[in-house]
């Protein structure tokens, strides 16, 4: 399909387009090529994300973790037409400027990732960049590097993907922030499956190069 | 053992106004530094001043096995055996005496350990010896610094790629932040590994282009390879072990193939981390920086993704993409500027010594 709207933003693999939705509107996600990729690799990789990202999306949902609704994927042209959450921001930028909203938002979202853990499912690209916030409400995005028969690890990479995110972004408040994830974790999936999860996030991050570990509440196993 | 001597002429890299770069230092002051680079396989002395040309001097000798990778031990051996050598050559390509040096800059991590105490050692008797005062310097800082420096380039989106590291980064609030790096194997490992158990390496590199380069170029198209980005972080190790597999059971008419997917997709998902880190950041500039910024098809792509977000790609040249001495000689003239010293007593190497754990004080 061939996509018509307003280009509202171009990100590092996808444009994002307002477009008319029946008697609404809705935001089409397309992935563009990549030229500095092989074509056959390209291809292959924009067809994969696509469909991931729109199963991932519906398992979510089925899993009560909020995200915008999917109204039509369409692999061939790379393309998914999903629900515009309008006037909402990152977390990111609430976590910059409104500390205590953050600290909650955060733990809503350590339920919401545990939930998805417990579907089978790790979001593969899990940062406070991939989480809209409006009102009250809390919408999960990105799901194209998600994976759907998610074992230990690849749900210790999401949390490893958040500290990370928290590290590099945030780096003045990781502690707090990772603390308020983690209660929201527990509240969901118990205290032992916490400790599975940060056990594994430890070896993953040891096993990185030249790690360098302090040993603080969630980063000892 | 055998070591293979480069020649110790260094391109020029001084045409940078370099107080745009370092806004907190006073270039005013001249300083001049000797910095020794031994964190791996490459044994490296530099020369840097604060003044133009910035790089006196820079010469290095890597030690290269004739079968298998680097063992530490032996690298830290062929290091011992050359670096009264390139101690001399440095200050004679600089033409300084050893009392116009106003410090001596050591790296003292991250790296192998045995290798990385060679230059501690020296670096400590030298300062020791001479009186001067001691520079510690990381040495994932200084692949950044010397690529800044080469590219003249302020504030920059980095991917810094080589056999030990694979990491996105810029820099942020007094220090660089890693936004993403390997789960388990680093880019020039992937290649390196690869081309021995395949028996393609050594030598790794021919002409300027790595053996793996070399064997895809017949390739029509690429042989299917798993793929895996997380985040701004990859994961090399299964990419690896299928790449290997399908070299031994597949027959010989398909190694070019497995060869381009895996240069495909180790470079292509690097590339696409830089990418993200890239989008993330929205920094106007991209630098590509270590070891394996010297393959011309990696910048060639690198070149590609910057120009899709408007943003101005560049890299060292070949000779200072590698590890080399100038590099830690040139953070060692920021950091002395800085005031950044230590004791000898306290110069001890860090085999894991994080660039994130680092204070960039003169940005």
């Amino acid at each position: 399909m061939a996509v018509e709207g307003r280009l509202l933003f171009r990100g590092a693999e996808a444009e994002l387009y307002l477009v008319t939705w029946g008697d609404g509107v809705a935001l089409a996600k397309v992935r563009v090529e990549k030229p500095y990729r092989h074509p056959a690799i390209d291809k292959r990789l924009r067809w994969r994300r696509t469909a991931t990202e729109a199963r991932a999306i519906r398992g979510a949902l089925e899993a009560g973790v909020p995200a915008p609704a999917v109204y039509l994927v369409d692999p061939p042209s790379y393309t998914i037409v999903m629900e515009y959450v309008e006037g909402a921001c990152k977390l990111a930028d609430i976590v910059e400027r409104e500390f205590e909203k953050a600290k909650e938002l955060t733990a809503r979202l350590g339920r919401y990732v545990a939930r998805l853990h417990k579907a089978g499912i790790a979001h593969g690209d899990l940062t406070t960049s991939n989480v809209l916030v409006r009102g009250d409400e809390l919408f999960l995005i990105d799901f194209g590097l998600a994976d759907l028969r998610a074992g230990l690890r690849e749900k210790a990479v999401d949390l490893h993907l958040f500290l990370r995110s928290l590290e590099s972004t945030h780096p003045h408040v990781v502690e707090v922030m990772m603390e308020s994830f983690l209660e929201g974790y527990r509240e969901a999936a118990g205290q032992e499956a916490v400790r599975e999860l940060v056990a594994a996030m430890r070896e993953i991050r040891l096993m990185g190069r030249y790690r360098e570990e302090r040993r603080t509440a969630w980063r000892s196993a | 053992m055998a070591s293979v001597a480069t020649p110790s002429s260094s391109p020029s890299i001084g045409g940078c106004n370099v107080e745009k770069l370092y806004p907190r230092l006073d270039f005013g002051r001249r300083v001049v530094v000797l910095g020794i680079e031994s964190t791996a396989h490459t044994f490296g002395v530099g020369v840097a001043s604060s003044r133009p040309p910035y790089i006196l001097a820079s010469v290095k000798d890597t030690y290269r096995p004739t079968t298998g990778g680097i063992h530490p031990r032996e690298a830290a051996a062929h290091h011992v055996r050359v670096a009264p050598r390139l101690l001399r050559e440095a200050l004679d390509a600089a033409g300084l005496g050893i009392e116009e040096i106003d410090a001596i800059a050591v790296a003292l991590g991250p790296g192998l350990g045995p290798a990385l105490r060679v230059g501690a050692t020296i670096a400590r008797g030298l300062a020791s010896y001479y009186g001067k005062p001691l520079v510690p310097v990381n040495h994932a800082l200084a692949h950044i610094e010397i690529g800044r420096l080469a590219a003249c380039m302020e504030d920059p989106l980095v991917l810094y790629v080589s056999g030990g590291n694979t990491m996105v980064t810029a820099y942020a609030r007094g220090r660089y932040r890693v936004f993403g790096e390997t789960l388990d194997v680093a880019l020039g490992n992937l290649l390196d590994t690869f081309a021995r158990d395949a028996g393609l390496a050594p030598p790794y590199v021919v002409g300027g282009l790595h053996v793996v380069d070399r064997c895809a170029e017949s390739a029509d198209k690429p042989w299917p390879l798993p793929y895996s980005v997380k985040g701004m972080d990859v994961s090399f190790s299964g990419l690896l072990t299928a790449a290997l597999r399908a070299w031994r059971s597949a027959g010989a008419a398909a190694r070019p193939r497995i060869c381009l997917g895996l240069r495909e997709v180790g470079y292509g998902a690097a590339v696409e981390v830089a990418e993200r880190g890239l989008a993330h950041t929205r920094k106007a500039e991209a630098l590509l920086t270590g070891g394996v910024a010297a393959s011309p098809v990696l910048q060639e792509k690198y070149a590609v993704m910057a120009g899709l977000h408007g943003a101005r790609a560049g890299w060292p040249p070949p000779h200072y993409a590698g590890d080399n001495g100038a590099m830690i000689a040139w953070v060692g003239v920021l950091n002395y500027l800085a005031g950044v010293t230590v004791s000898p007593e306290e110069a001890v190497v860090r085999q894991r010594w994080r660039l994130d754990a680092v204070e960039a004080p003169w940005r």
